[in-house]
């Protein structure tokens, strides 16, 4: 086997805890806006912070992989989600909900409006639209997607307003 | 004039310093503009709100986590994944394989150490060794100032040789022999000249600083505001691709970067910038060594990954770079304000060979 050039001990790379440390609340907070959950966003952030440590990825480029990573692996596990939800609604087994409870459905339900939303986005739309909302600047998310900086307001715009449609479209069939 | 496109008045919400002053003054007095741009203010809106609220994090215990499950697995075997994904995300947009060269394991951080360092008539090439973790502390130029990207490099595949040296004016030379498992016709890319604008802004300059915890130096007079005009390119390349587009051999070519200053003299600039915090000292002084007559592009060397001697190629001194993992080697070289540059997951003895082989006579 060769080694990685960036494996230290363990295969790991030694940067992992410098770049984990500057970056891990930032990763997580890509996820968790595609997922709605905190302990969900940090698994998939545990995740790619893995994959990272493993792999060979420049230190200079270390936020906007991590970044395009936990965008991909949330929008994937929504998708996936999706179609386990659909199983389960076939199987007959809906969720009960108690009038008390009220509240936190709505929340749950916008949430889960959010992501239906952002799931059918484009793929490249989504994320530079997650990335953008993430703090990444236009310059970073040009170099994390490989677009051209001027082509990030129009990505992003696209998305806001395919977004914002998706939103007022389940808002006015509630 | 033209309006400004959607993805302009959308940048004008987020970065207004980065769209350019007459696409601002245009905005500032046209209806239909104003207009859409209410219309991309209220989408941002309503998205943010519906995208809000990242959670507080503990990084401790995260870090406490992963540490956990890292020494767990310590010793499976290193997925292949992240590492194509990197070679192909290098070697997608190869035009400019000098910048490439730069960009592909360099990890010059293209963004962050890039915008430093195109910044000169390049007439020569020097490999600056930067460790990994001066690569992490290496401050983005937009820490201190706006940069502003005034000519994109529209980079694209052309018909044919032919088209692609009438597109960039370079010639592109033929490679006499093709390296063992390099096979079939190139393609052929360019790149329009690329261009940005920097305007050194003492505001932000002040705030890194305090971020970083240490007081800003007293900048020279007339800084604050200067700009500094970044260009580079045009670029043409051919690509002998391999299988799922990762290519086998670059051979590119691009006028060489050069920058101006509007403002006071560059070298005065960049000497303060220089000694800013947050640059590790090794690096400043190893870069303040390039900047005496300001024609040798300093090439930032992650000493991690890239291993650069030097060659030369028909009595042009070339560097070469090899990565320690042996799979990918380039060389590089300047001459007549034109960079040159082969590469690909080759040896240096193949790049090399290459470089030595080409023929002018197309």
């Amino acid at each position: 086997m060769v080694r990685s050039a960036a494996a230290g001990r363990d295969g790991v790379r030694a940067d992992l805890e410098q770049v984990f440390r500057a970056c891990y609340p930032r990763i997580v907070g890509v996820a968790a806006r595609v997922l709605g959950s905190r302990v969900e966003a940090e698994d998939v952030a545990q995740e790619v912070f893995l994959a990272f440590g493993r792999s060979s990825v420049p230190a200079g480029q270390a936020v906007g992989w991590l970044s395009v990573a936990a965008a991909h692996t949330a929008l994937n596990q929504v998708r996936s989600r999706r179609r386990r939800a659909a199983r389960e609604q076939f199987a007959g087994d809906p969720q009960a909900v108690s009038p008390d409870v009220a509240d936190a459905v709505v929340t749950r339900d916008e949430r889960r409006q959010v992501r239906v939303a952002l799931a059918r986005l484009p793929r490249r739309q989504a994320v530079a639209l997650l990335l953008r909302h993430s703090g990444l600047s236009y310059a970073e998310v040009a170099a994390a997607l490989d677009l051209s900086p001027g082509s990030v307001g129009t990505t992003v715009r696209r998305a806001e307003s395919a977004l914002r449609k998706e939103l007022n479209r389940h808002a006015s069939s509630d | 004039m033209r309006h400004p496109t959607d993805g302009t008045l959308r940048r004008l919400l987020d970065e207004p310093a980065g769209v350019a002053d007459a696409d601002r003054e245009h905005v500032a007095h046209c209806p239909v503009c104003l207009s859409a741009l209410a219309a991309a203010q209220q989408d941002a809106t309503i998205v943010a709100a519906a995208l809000a609220g990242p959670p507080d994090v503990d990084v401790d215990a995260g870090w406490q986590r992963l540490s956990g499950t890292v020494g767990d697995t310590g010793r499976r075997r290193t997925p292949a994944a992240p590492r194509a994904r990197r070679w192909r995300a290098a070697l997608r947009s190869p035009v400019v394989a000098a910048v490439a060269v730069l960009a592909l394991v360099g990890g010059a951080g293209a963004a962050a150490a890039g915008n430093w360092l195109q910044i000169f008539h390049t007439e020569r090439i020097a490999p600056v060794t930067i460790a990994q973790a001066d690569l992490v502390a290496l401050p983005d130029l937009s820490a201190y100032g706006d940069v502003e990207m005034t000519e994109p490099a529209d980079v694209r595949q052309v018909a044919d040789a032919a088209e692609a040296q009438r597109i960039s004016g370079l010639t592109l030379p033929r490679v006499d022999q093709l390296p063992r498992g390099v096979t079939g016709e190139p393609t052929f890319q360019v790149g329009d000249r690329t261009s940005a604008v920097f305007t050194f802004s003492v505001e932000k300059a002040a705030r890194t600083a305090a971020a970083a915890g240490e007081p800003l130096p007293e900048p020279p007079a007339g800084l604050d505001g200067s700009q500094f005009r970044l260009s580079a390119g045009p670029g043409v390349a051919a690509v002998w691709a391999a299988e799922r587009g990762v290519p086998n051999l670059i051979v590119a070519r691009m006028a060489a970067p050069t920058a101006y200053s509007s403002g006071i003299e560059f070298s005065t600039a960049l000497d303060y910038l220089l000694s800013l915090p947050g640059l590790p000292e090794n690096v400043a002084s190893q870069l303040r060594n390039f900047t005496g007559d300001g024609t040798t592009l300093p090439l930032p060397v992650n000493a991690r990954y890239l291993t650069a001697t030097t060659a030369d190629v028909h009595g042009t001194p070339a560097t070469v770079l090899t990565s320690r993992d042996g799979v990918l080697a380039g060389v590089v070289w300047v001459d007549d304000a034109t960079v040159t540059a082969v590469a690909g997951p080759l040896s240096a003895d193949e790049v090399l060979s290459v470089a030595r082989g080409l023929r002018w006579d197309r």
